[in-house]
């Protein structure tokens, strides 16, 4: 399945390069690191439109526990800042 | 569950990795790039186990098996009645199930117009003169079209769409398509084809199977009978011509 391979590359290639960028400017904090690889995953995925709707739900699903790990992080973050 | 694939054991791999990678260097090392490293390996573990499950149980090779021993019967079969006349792909409202190419018994340049729904046998008559005789096959087109979940839409920009997820996000069998639209013709550009047309009598009769998908899927488009006029493979690039047999299209 080649639109696979090519979709594992390309996300893979940006999450590395986000990681090297990012920490070579200097702003590798954990959650701003992690809240780039959340909208690359997003962005890529919708770019792929000519995935069948099978595929689809299933990075959907992904996408949504990546989400909720997203929000969790932020949750964490506003009560230590507010306490 | 899980499937074996190549998919899963990458997934799994990621994640039996990322995971100590990154509990390690940020509970221990206190490296936020190597806890950054091992996160993208987990997010990459789950995107890997999300479509390893979505990769067919059966090998391609059982499904190009299965291909080759139907087109063969079918060639047997038109050879033996010795049809020379082009099939023309009928949308699923003219055959009352899906859609089928017509094969007429004689080549004849004014083929009477279908305006019924054809009977679901295998030789058929399609019209009212004596000689309306043909054949109703079940092509490649017609199994690939189940695989469509909306119906293309009638225009060039709708069929290219309808046939680039077809070829490159379900069957993997191109790149992508480029189609264009002028009065009774359309035109479709295929890239990078990974199916090889042989030539043999049937496939000068019903097209090659790529020709088959892309008729099947601009008859049901413009639920118009259609015809495939001419296809060459050059490379990996595959040029089909289609005819609309009813009214200008564009």
């Amino acid at each position: 399945m080649k639109i696979y391979n090519n979709y594992i590359l390309i996300l893979t290639i940006a999450l590395l390069l986000t990681t090297v960028v990012l920490t070579a400017l200097g702003r590798g904090s954990l959650g701003f690191l992690f809240t780039a690889y959340l909208l690359e995953a997003i962005i890529i995925t919708e770019l792929f439109v000519y995935f069948n709707t099978k595929v689809r739900r299933q990075l959907t699903f992904v996408g949504a526990v990546l989400f909720s790990v997203f929000l969790a992080y932020f949750t964490y973050r506003l009560i230590d800042i507010l306490t | 569950m899980l499937q074996r694939n190549s998919y899963t054991w990458a997934g799994l791999g990621l994640l039996v990795t990322g995971l100590p990678v990154a509990a390690v260097a940020f509970f221990v090392l206190r490296l936020t790039w190597l806890t950054a490293l091992g996160v993208s390996m987990l997010i990459l573990s789950f995107v890997l186990l999300a479509l390893s499950r979505t990769i067919p149980r059966l090998p391609p090779e059982v499904g190009g098996l299965l291909l080759e021993t139907g087109v063969d019967n079918m060639a047997k079969i038109v050879e033996e009645l010795g049809i020379k006349g082009k099939a023309i792909y009928l949308p699923s409202s003219l055959t009352g199930s899906k859609p089928q190419a017509l094969i007429p018994l004689h080549a004849n340049p004014a083929l009477s117009r279908i305006t019924k729904t054809l009977p679901q046998r295998l030789i058929i008559r399609h019209g009212s003169r004596p000689d309306d005789i043909g054949l109703l096959f079940s092509t490649v087109g017609s199994a690939t079209f189940t695989l469509l979940e909306t119906k293309p839409r009638p225009t060039s920009v709708g069929l290219e769409s309808a046939l680039t997820t077809l070829l490159a996000g379900t069957l993997g069998i191109a790149d992508k398509t480029r189609v264009t639209c002028h009065q009774k013709l359309i035109t479709v550009e295929v890239f990078n084809s990974r199916l090889e047309n042989r030539t043999n009598w049937c496939h000068d009769c019903l097209g090659g199977p790529l020709a088959s998908i892309v008729a099947t899927v601009a008859a049901e488009a413009w639920d118009q009978p259609v015809t495939v006029k001419y296809e060459e493979q050059t490379g990996g690039k595959c040029l089909i011509e289609l005819e609309v047999t009813g009214e200008d299209i564009q």
